[in-house]
């Protein structure tokens, strides 16, 4: 009986239906594109991080002594210590080497180029590796062994796979011949563009090199000097040496375990849960495992999206929350006011059904089921909206293109925009029908 | 001792404090009884049949109906108290516009315990509407919509059947009929009390209250009436 009231009434107030459908639809339109957005955004940014951006930086662990001088790195020769390059490809040879998404050694120095002043930077952009046979079984004090993953037995890696997010015009510099990707805002200054060539000198020695890209990172790297790192190591007469690596790899979020295991050293961790946390990826396990594999090598973890970047995001999510805050008290308000008049003129109804013995609970129910199912369409509507609307934000405003959000969170969006629907829709009716509630059943009756 | 099904005691109800509807009205009716309101327009017959149904409330006195005080009852009990005791058949035949003639009979068994349809046509077959139980009110002529009223009003069986003019726009035919429905729920018990202009028909009571500028006539027996 109720569902048929229900929907007779509904049907029989159209116009006043669709009203505040439509109310409802606009609050839950800018929900439904705003959730997309923000997921989509989050979902891009830590798909980024896992596959792509460095998580650690390996050094030294006597770290070579640094000065900086107005951005410029300065490294006092000598006494500094050094990585092994011949190290590196022990890095997928570890317990969680699967893990290991992406990694490149660096060394550096300030050269002179065209009378200016930058840093040079020696590293691997695309290098094929191959990986030394790692040990395939673990064995713990429990007496328990614990099986790595295989892996291939070689590997591709290096700048270009760390850093997916660099926009290079022509190309990256390739491995086996001697060539330079440029920092935009070096490349600006020195007036040279891709096929140029540029002269590097430090001290007594000089090298000529064409440009052959031309990176744009949003970062300090626009002001520096990428070549591979053969020959970095020759000018600099460091032959076979790394000051640093970066790491890309994949981690699990700490848990109170891992908290524990990075107060405390791990090794004096109980022997059981020490095994839980070697054989789980944490971020400090992989770094541990990192300081095992890698002779003379200190671990640290790094951020890399910049704080610009995540305040961008802060302050981007800070609108939308007003501006659909906002929205969902427009359209609370609208719902109330089209609720007050439709309890007004159905008062005699009202009237009528408490003097056939409704009470408060049926009425209530009656009418803010009556709300939810307006809520409920008015949120399906917004939701279509909300897609609908998705490209032209991100497009025009956001500029943050690609979009396609994976199904599972597709899916989760649908019922946060019912809710807010449906409460934006019982918010809006919940007063005027308390005042029905009120209404002297003899009045209204009377009233015609 | 019989206790009165329905008690009023002095009961007295103003209207914005300058027209007196009721004035010091006392009243009982038996159970199983049959009285019949009587008197002019604007004597105060609805507002009387108002109180004894817990729809208004009084000004001063006391309204008891089957053992329980109206006067303090919460809205809760009132509204319990309505579905529960009474079956009422308004005045002017009050019908939600949207539902059908069988729904609107419904809507009393939904809030009074639980809608049924087959027993909701059945109390339209009653009242001699089964042909017309799809029909929305506009569809349905005013002495059509009276009887869908009394349907409505009976599918409870409620112990006391309040009723405003119920025959007053039924033409011969249809006013037997309903007739006969009374009849039948006076034999099987039911406390009638109904409002009429008509002698032919308050005659048929047990009793008669004339109400007067809303005061009680001192009662006069049927049977003197009915010798006239
Ligand atoms: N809500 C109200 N406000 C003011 N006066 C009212 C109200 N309701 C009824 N009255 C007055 O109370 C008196 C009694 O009204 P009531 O409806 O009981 O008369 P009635 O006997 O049923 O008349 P009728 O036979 O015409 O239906 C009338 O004078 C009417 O004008
Ligand atoms: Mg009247």
């Amino acid at each position: 009986m109720l569902g048929r009231l229900l929907i007779k009434s509904l049907w029989r107030e159209k116009a006043r239906t669709a009203l505040i459908v439509l109310s409802v639809a606009t609050a839950s339109t800018l929900v439904s594109a705003f959730l997309n957005i923000a997921f989509t955004v989050t979902e891009e940014m830590a798909g980024e991080l896992r596959s792509f951006g460095a998580n650690i930086v390996v050094v030294p662990k006597s770290e070579p002594l640094e000065i900086v001088i107005g951005g410029l790195r300065f490294v006092s020769p000598g006494e500094s210590a050094y990585l092994e390059e011949a190290d590196l490809p022990r890095l997928k040879a570890i317990f969680w080497r699967h893990n290991i998404a992406a990694f490149a050694p660096f060394l550096s120095r300030v050269v002179e180029v065209e009378g200016e002043q930058a840093l040079l930077v020696g590293t691997w952009f695309d290098k094929d590796i191959r990986i030394p046979e790692g040990k395939r079984f673990f064995t713990f004090a429990s007496g328990a062994q614990r099986e790595a993953a295989s892996e291939t037995e070689t590997f591709r890696t290096g700048l270009k796979s760390l850093s997916r997010w660099w926009q290079v015009e022509g190309e990256w510099p390739r491995e086996d011949e001697d060539g330079a990707l440029i920092g935009s805002g070096l490349a600006r200054r020195l007036k040279v563009g891709i096929g140029g060539r540029i002269r590097i000198a430090l001290e007594k020695r000089s090298a000529v090199l064409p440009v052959r890209g031309i990176a744009r990172t949003g970062g300090v790297e626009e002001e520096q000097i990428f070549v591979h790192l053969k020959l970095a190591q020759d000018l600099f007469g460091l032959p076979g040496k790394a000051e640093k690596i970066q790491v890309s790899a994949l981690v699990t979020p700490d848990n109170a375990l891992a908290a524990r295991a990075s107060r405390v050293d791990p090794a004096k961790l109980p022997l059981e849960e020490y095994e839980t946390w070697y054989c789980t990826p944490y971020l400090g396990s992989v770094i541990y495992q990192i300081e095992e594999a890698i002779p003379n090598a200190k671990g640290k973890a790094i951020r890399q999206v910049s704080e610009a970047e995540g305040a961008f995001l802060a302050r981007m999510r800070l609108t939308f929350i007003l501006v659909i805050a906002v929205a969902i008290l427009a359209a609370s308000l609208a719902v109330m006011a089209t609720m007050v008049t439709a309890i007004f003129e159905r008062r005699q109804e009202i009237g009528l059904m408490k003097a056939l013995g409704a009470n408060a609970k049926h009425l209530g129910l009656f009418f803010l089921l009556e709300a939810a199912l307006t809520g409920i369409g008015g949120g399906i509507v917004g939701y279509f909206g909300g897609l609908a609307l998705v490209p032209l934000l991100s497009v025009r405003t956001f500029s943050l293109g690609g979009f396609g959000l994976s199904l599972s969170l597709q899916a989760a969006i649908l019922p946060i925009t019912l809710l807010v629907a449906v409460s934006v829709a019982l918010l809006g009716s919940f007063f005027p029908v308390k005042e029905a509630m009120r209404f002297e059943p003899v009045k209204t009756l009377r009233g015609i | 001792m019989i206790e009165p099904l329905i008690l009023l005691k002095a009961v007295t109800k103003d209207y914005n404090g300058k027209v007196r509807a009721l004035d010091q009205v006392s009243l009982e009716v038996y159970p199983g009884e049959w009285a019949a309101v009587m008197g002019a327009s604007g004597s105060g017959k609805t507002t009387l049949l108002n109180m004894i149904a817990a729809l208004d409330r009084p000004t001063s006195g006391s309204v008891r109906v089957d053992g329980e005080d109206l006067l303090f009852l919460t809205e809760e009990d009132r509204a319990r108290f309505r579905r529960e005791k009474v079956g009422l058949i308004f005045q002017q035949f009050y019908l939600i516009p949207y539902l059908t003639a069988v729904e609107n009979v419904m809507l009393a068994q939904y809030f009074h315990s639980m809608a049924d349809a087959r027993e909701a046509a059945e109390a339209l077959r009653r009242v001699g509407l089964g042909e017309r139980m799809g029909h929305y009110p506009s569809e349905l002529s005013g002495g059509e919509q009276q009887r869908v009223c009394m349907a409505r009003a009976l599918i409870n069986q409620p112990k006391i059947i309040l009723a405003d003019e119920p025959t007053g726009n039924l033409d011969a035919e249809n006013e037997k009929t309903v007739m006969e429905i009374f009849h039948d729920l006076h034999r099987r018990g039911h406390t009638l009390l109904f409002v009429t202009h008509d002698p032919q028909i308050g005659t048929q009571a047990d009793k008669i209250v004339k109400l007067e500028h809303g005061r009680v006539l001192p009662a006069f027996p049927v049977k003197a009436l009915r010798s006239i």
